[in-house]
């Protein structure tokens, strides 16, 4: 299957030319295959930022390439809005870039932009809101900087959904969101998934979190790709994973020392119904 | 291509690490430097003159380890501003030339009952050169002291040359603090308004496109960049006062330092060595 987006040996300098310049990607890869939810890990500065500000086109390749469904990021003169209506970014912490009084003028910011016309501005703001779980008749006409933290992420979130991408990225969507919210926000991000059928790519510490919602995981670590595959190839190296400063699943981590007291604990458990079953499975031998 | 980046442009509050004389000098010793060669600088009206202080101020760049390139790039964001400057007192300061110097061009624009002039004369075109020269010269020597200089070393400095001053009132450490703040703050919005067009070119913002004429359009597009930059720095500046309250800020009064600045004979030698110069190209009297 041909991946939406491919990224290949990406290089990327930030400052580049001035005696600041930072190295932030040196030979980096990714894949993105239609409807899949992918997640990247790596330790903080490893790149995974700038990784992702490429897969939209605000960065451009200064070094190998960079595909997003046939087309080409270094080609100058690729319409890049074009791009950025394939793919939706989410940054860390969007609800800072809320600015219009009202959530469905916020919402709708984007669809505008595009040139939609009342009813289809509005039909996009409606579905919108309601995948991120917001009912468009009870917050549309609410106060923006009156929200909870995490409902103004969810605006947020749904002004990027407004322009019906075929590919959502998130950097860290969870970062210090409650539990409750938390979950509500995986549950989402797999509905869009499911429903909508548009791929995810998501940025993330928290390794629960990736075992529970991702589908192939890629590990970014100095700048370039250090591991990836499904969920529990990933996981199962974690050797490797310590030495690159990252973790496993906590359950993963237990399965780990029953091996070493010498009970028949699995290797490739990584979410809690599997340790659940597992356990049992020990207990009943 | 780097469509967002704008801290390369930023060279304001930015310091270069480095272990020059000029970086080690004392901060006091540094400003007070700086006040001298900006009285030379703005003093000296000869084409010599000034062609000597603009050797001075780049010898003054590399002899303080500085990337010669990248700091006079720092003068990108006024270049407009300087070249518009400079056009137009080439056409019309010689207008009003008070010193009645000889004039090498004029022209009389046939506008009809509206008198429009355009004089060059020999005093014009030096105050048009001169300022230019002088404008340039004022922004890398007082880039020097950024670059070399630590904004706590700065404000230190700033603090306790204004310390003197404090029975008449001047609230030395309060401006210095507010210095402090100002310069620190400067590279942080950047990076925020770089993270925001970014933010809201995701969502369908479109920066890119210029036109003629269409300047609403053009400011209506800042709202979604501003109304953030707002907000955030409003958070900030919230967050920066419980930081202080929580160390029990109180300002100036009572407050000692870990590192004591100390005003040292390599210090005393620079600053002679700068008055010196001052005085001779104050008081030298330059062929051209």
């Amino acid at each position: 299957m041909a991946g939406i987006i491919e990224v290949r040996d990406l290089w990327h300098t930030y400052l580049r030319g001035t005696p600041l310049e930072a190295q932030a990607l040196t030979g980096a890869d990714f894949d993105l295959a239609p409807r899949e939810i992918a997640a990247i890990i790596g330790h903080t500065g490893s790149g995974k930022s700038t990784l992702v500000q490429h897969l939209n086109g605000l960065l451009r390749p200064q070094r190998g390439t960079v595909r997003v469904a046939g087309l080409d990021l270094a080609d100058p003169g690729l319409d890049i809005r074009q791009v950025r209506r394939l793919v939706g970014l989410v940054f860390q912490f969007p609800e800072q870039q809320l600015f219009e009084p009202t959530v469905g003028d916020d919402v709708a910011f984007g669809p505008r932009k595009l040139g939609c016309d009342r009813a289809e501005v509005r039909r996009r703001v409606r579905e919108a809101m309601e995948a991120v779980g917001l009912g468009f008749e009870a917050f549309k006409d609410r106060y923006t900087f009156g929200l909870s933290g995490g409902e103004m992420r969810r605006v947020a979130i749904a002004g990027v959904l407004a322009l019906e991408p075929q590919v959502l990225v998130l950097d860290e969507p969870t970062a210090s969101l409650d539990p409750q919210g938390r979950l509500e926000l995986l549950g989402t991000v797999l509905r869009l998934r499911d429903e909508r059928g548009i791929g995810v790519v998501f940025v993330s510490h928290n390794m629960e979190e990736v075992a529970e919602l991702a589908e192939r995981v890629w590990v970014i670590a100095g700048g370039r790709t250090a591991l990836s595959g499904s969920v529990q190839e990933v996981f199962w190296r974690a050797e490797r994973l310590r030495e690159l400063g990252l973790g496993v699943p906590q359950v993963t981590r237990l399965m780990g020392l029953l091996r070493e007291r010498g009970l028949a604990a699995p290797t490739d458990v990584i979410t809690l119904d599997q340790a659940e079953a597992a356990v049992w499975t020990i207990l009943n031998s | 291509m780097d469509d967002f980046e704008f801290l390369r442009d930023v060279t304001l509050g930015q310091y270069l690490p480095g272990s020059s004389v000029t970086h080690r000098m004392d901060p006091r010793a540094k400003l007070l430097a700086l006040g001298l060669l900006i009285w030379a600088i703005t003093s000296v009206t000869s084409y010599f003159g000034n062609f000597v202080l603009v050797a001075t101020v780049l010898g003054l760049i590399v002899c303080s380890g500085l990337p010669l390139g990248y700091v006079v790039r720092g003068i990108r964001p006024v270049l407009p501003v300087l070249a518009l400057f400079f056009v137009f007192q080439l056409l019309f300061a010689g207008n009003y030339d008070p010193t009645g110097s000889p004039i090498i061009w004029r022209w009389e624009a046939p506008l009809g009952p509206l008198p429009v002039n355009f004089t060059l004369t020999v005093s014009s075109l030096r105050l048009s050169i001169v300022s230019i020269a002088r404008l340039f010269c004022l922004l890398m020597v007082t880039s020097v002291l950024t670059f070399t200089t630590t904004t706590t070393g700065l404000t230190h400095g700033v603090e306790l040359l204004l310390a003197p001053l404090r029975p008449l009132r001047v609230p030395g450490h309060e401006l210095a603090m507010v210095l402090a703040i100002a310069l620190r703050f400067v590279p942080t919005l950047a990076e925020e308004l770089e993270r925001i067009m970014k933010a809201q070119a995701s969502r369908g913002a479109d920066f890119g496109r210029r036109g003629r004429l269409r300047f609403i359009q053009q400011t209506r597009q800042l709202v979604p960049i501003v109304v953030p930059l707002f907000v955030g720095t409003f958070r900030r500046a919230e967050d920066l006062i419980m930081a202080m309250e929580a160390r029990c800020y109180v300002g100036g009064r009572g407050r000692t330092r870990l590192a004591q600045l100390e005003f040292k004979p390599r210090d005393w030698l620079a600053l002679s060595v700068v008055a010196a110069y001052t005085a001779f190209m104050l008081l030298f009297k330059f062929p051209v």
